[in-house]
């Protein structure tokens, strides 16, 4: 049976796997390593010498976070076709666990961020035996009902004191620089792990498996360990993500840590930044922070509102986001996971 | 003995509403193939449009029916026609993220409409019961609820079933090419399915406000109830929605208030993970 | 001849960048039994969708009655009295047999004939009133393609494309459908009829197309077209 498309007309202009014969242009040559080696070096320098004061180096490592939640979940989505609504789960097992580890067992935060991680890898690989029997939108409702169902349970919880949550206790309490520079890092590793990722066996098999799923068998990858894969190093990086950013806020209750509100913020960054690209993601934080930062002027909660709008106005008109669309519009790709696309 | 038979009357009531919380999404799922996520914030602008008008116009709030559900109807089919019909050409998946820009939308907006306060549709029987032999009692309020939702449903029923609009909505969930080698405008279709859903949306959003209060916030909860109802009941089966409402109001009632939404979700899960196509489905 | 009820010029048809039709052009005189014959994959299954409008053409016209229909979705289509009953029945496998039916009679037109046209279409299949209240899934093939042949019926077209309606069914079932056929085309209905089966197709038909990739490469009173031209232009020889 040919594919149709949802209102039942055999689609005349389907996306063809064999187009695309227009020379593309892959920006991750050497120029393209200098600048970006520069970069993170600036911002090492800049923030390790405090030359930024303590509000932009909040805006930055917030930037970092987002980027990293972002890539991770346009990592999920964008390329192996998992759409999560629901990565809040391991943010708020990670900030739960940091402020348990600092709070009541009074050790250091680093022990918070190995205890995020490590529950937050065993919880992915428990759920993905779930979750990978499922497809397209009952995956993605699945993911926000566990994350729901945790939220209801840490309620409840007396260990956790319930709704009205915890004040994370590291001793001595970490300054804003240091947060700045393990937020850093952090984004860096993980913008690196998904480059290599993306760029090897596994990555292709992935993206092969998104785009047509009878070819990617035919590529030879195992794609249930693949995805297993991805799934698992997501919730890791969410998870420490999510770690650092409870270290900085200080606080976490249920309906923070475990809310919807999360995967709204996420959402929004890799839409707008443009799903399925490298760029995407990391320009999308960046305008979300500053988007945030800005509607929070506003007087009464226009935030969402607006993000929501933007969301949708976007997915309607520039569908590739900003970063594929300029990407389509001037044929070139900023660090292609493609390795052979320059043939 | 008796404090199991009344459990059952009670969960019985309540899976009456649940299953009407399902049925306008089971619809969206089962013939636009799409997952709603803004169901809830329907759910909750039909609480607060029956709330707000049964005090401004000082009448009960089942009245206000007459008003939200035509105008729940009209803006389903505007919504489906203007902006999701659009976005779906792109795939299911930007069509499930607009849904969900939208439920946010929506959500803030409500409350900065009508503040976060707790709200709740009064009726002058809230309070009143009727006694039944052996100690059982049974709350009017929830009755009524009960009445109203299986009337919703045995209505959405014959009209599905016995006309040819209904025929059409039936069709295009089985074979949307067919359905238009039928005469059906596909694109009609999915307006009108849409519209109904909302005002399906607009009658379980009296039944929230009469049984329970409610804030601009809510909605989350009942999507989440909702799509339970949808994956157990299976996509697109109005009995199936019954039924799963019935379980749904079972298990809330058995596991209390601490425990009766972990529970469900719990439920949830397993069902997702076992048999996504739900109890009802093929 | 009279003028044409349906007249095909140059249509071309793809999916995505393949191109299943490249250059369609053949005419159907009202009244008759035309059939359109080729091997797997030479593009009849698609020039029929595209020509009643589940599928977009890229180029070429297609007039039905003197009317430009191309480009037309199948729902305005269907309402001029041209009718397609679609490869694999694609019958509403969740909806009674009825139902099915009464669907045929959604078009404004039909809807007041509808109790008569469920008649006659009882008549013609008597084994679908007998099992009109089953889910049309639980039927056979062949009466599956009973069902989708008077959902058709009931919007009472001009003329209806039968695309491979013998496919996957036995022979006797065959024969009884191709009966049907025969005395609805006496009613005064167009048929055009796809076969993979050439033979048949030859034997019923009153005039005949070929096509091979894509093309019309051969056109003629069924009579007069010889085995060996057929064969040759079935297979491109």
């Amino acid at each position: 049976m040919k594919k149709l498309d949802i209102f039942g007309r055999k689609n005349a202009n389907t996306k063809s796997i064999t187009s695309g014969l227009k020379q593309v242009r892959v920006l991750d040559g050497m120029p393209m390593l200098i600048a970006c080696i520069v970069i993170v070096a600036a911002l090492y320098v800049l923030g390790a010498a405090g030359v930024l004061n303590s509000n932009t180096q909040r805006y930055l490592l917030k930037i970092f976070l987002y980027c990293t939640l972002g890539s991770m979940w346009n990592l999920m989505s964008g390329y192996t076709g998992m759409t999560s609504l629901g990565q809040q789960t391991f943010i708020g097992l990670a900030g739960y666990s940091l402020t348990v580890m600092t709070a009541t067992y009074a050790m250091s935060y680093w022990v918070g961020f190995l205890a995020g991680t490590v529950i937050s890898a065993i919880v992915s690989l428990i759920l993905a035996i779930i979750l990978f029997r499922m497809r397209g939108m009952y995956f993605a409702v699945a993911t926000w009902v566990i994350a729901e169902a945790l939220r209801t349970f840490f309620t409840s919880w007396k260990f956790v004191r319930q709704g009205a949550g915890m004040t994370v206790a590291a001793r001595p309490y970490p300054s804003t620089t240091t947060i700045y520079l393990i937020a850093l890092t952090l984004c860096i590793i993980a913008l690196v792990v998904i480059y290599f990722l993306l760029k090897s066996k596994v990555g292709l098999g992935l993206t092969a498996m998104r785009d047509d799923a009878d070819a990617a068998s035919s590529v030879g990858v195992d794609i249930f360990k693949s995805k297993l894969l991805v799934f698992v190093i997501c919730a890791i990086f969410t998870a420490l993500a999510g770690g650092v950013f409870y270290l900085n806020k200080g606080s976490i209750y249920p309906a923070g840590g475990f809310g919807i509100s999360w995967t709204v913020s996420i959402v929004f960054i890799v839409i707008i930044g443009g799903i399925g690209t490298m760029a995407g993601p990391v320009l999308g934080s960046i305008i979300y922070v500053i988007l945030e930062e800005q509607l929070a002027k506003l007087p009464g909660g226009w935030t969402n509102i607006v993000l929501g709008l933007i969301a949708i106005l976007v997915i309607l008109f520039l569908p590739d986001g900003i970063v594929g669309t300029l990407q389509k519009k001037f044929n070139f790709e900023i660090l292609s996971q493609k390795r052979f696309s320059k043939e | 003995m008796t404090t199991v038979i009344q459990m059952l009357i009670n969960g019985i009531l309540l899976g009456s509403v649940y299953a009407l919380l399902g049925v306008g999404m089971t619809m969206i799922f089962g013939i636009v193939k799409l997952t709603n996520l803004a169901h809830g914030e329907f759910i909750i602008i039909g609480a607060f449009g029956s709330t707000l008008l049964a005090q401004a116009l000082g009448v009960d709030p089942i009245l206000t029916l007459v008003i939200t559900v035509p105008m729940m109807f009209i803006a389903g089919v505007l919504l489906q026609t203007v902006l999701i019909n659009r976005v779906m050409l792109q795939g299911s998946e930007p069509a499930l993220l607009v849904t969900f820009g939208l439920s946010i939308i929506l959500k803030d907006a409500m409350l900065l409409l009508f503040t976060a306060d707790a709200r709740h549709a009064n009726v002058p029987y809230s309070t009143a019961t009727i006694r039944l032999p052996a100690g059982l009692h049974i709350a009017v309020l929830d009755l009524v609820v009960f009445a109203i939702s299986l009337a919703t449903i045995l209505i959405l029923t014959l009209f599905l079933r016995h006309t040819y609009m209904g025929r059409a909505i039936r069709a295009t969930s089985d074979d949307t090419a067919a359905a238009s080698l039928m005469g059906v405008s596909v694109r009609r279709t999915y307006g009108i399915a849409m519209g109904i859903a909302m005002a399906t949306a607009a009658v379980a959003g009296l039944g929230v406000g009469m049984r329970w209060t409610f804030y601009p916030s809510s909605g989350g909860d009942y999507l989440l109830i909702a799509f339970g109802v949808v994956v157990i009941g299976g996509m697109g089966s109005i009995p199936g929605t019954l039924v799963a409402g019935l379980i749904f109001g079972l298990a809330q009632v058995i596991g209390g208030a601490n425990y009766g939404m972990l529970i469900s979700y719990i439920l949830l899960i397993l069902m997702l993970a076992v048999r996504p196509q739900g109890l009802f489905s093929k | 001849m009279s003028e044409p009820i349906l007249k095909v010029e140059g249509l071309q048809a793809k999916y995505g960048d393949f191109l299943a039709v490249e250059s369609a052009t053949l005419d159907v005189p009202k009244g008759k039994i035309v059939s359109v014959i080729g091997s797997n994959g030479a593009g009849k299954s698609t020039l029929m969708d595209t020509i009643a409008g589940i599928h977009k053409p890229s180029a070429g016209k297609v007039y039905f009655k003197g009317e430009d229909i191309t480009g037309m979705p199948a729902e305005k289509i269907v309402l001029r009295g041209l009718s397609l009953v679609p490869q694999g029945s694609r019958c509403f496998v969740r909806m009674s047999v009825e139902d099915n039916l009464i669907m045929g009679s959604y078009p404004k037109h039909a809807r007041a004939k509808m109790k008569e046209s469920l008649d006659h279409v009882y008549q013609l299949f008597p084994v679908l009133k007998e099992k009109r209240h089953l889910l049309s899934g639980s039927l056979s093939g062949g009466q599956r393609q009973m069902v989708a042949i008077g959902r058709v019926l009931m919007a009472d077209p001009e003329l209806i494309l039968f695309d491979e309606i013998s496919l996957g069914l036995a022979p006797t079932i065959i024969k009884d459908i191709y009966a049907r056929i025969k005395e609805i085309n006496a009613g005064g209905t167009t048929v055009v009829l796809v076969e993979q089966d050439t033979n048949r197709a030859i034997r019923t038909s009153e005039i005949a197309h070929v096509m091979l990739k894509g093309r019309v490469v051969l056109s003629g009173p069924s009579k007069e077209l010889g085995e060996e031209e057929i064969k040759k232009a079935y297979f491109g020889l």
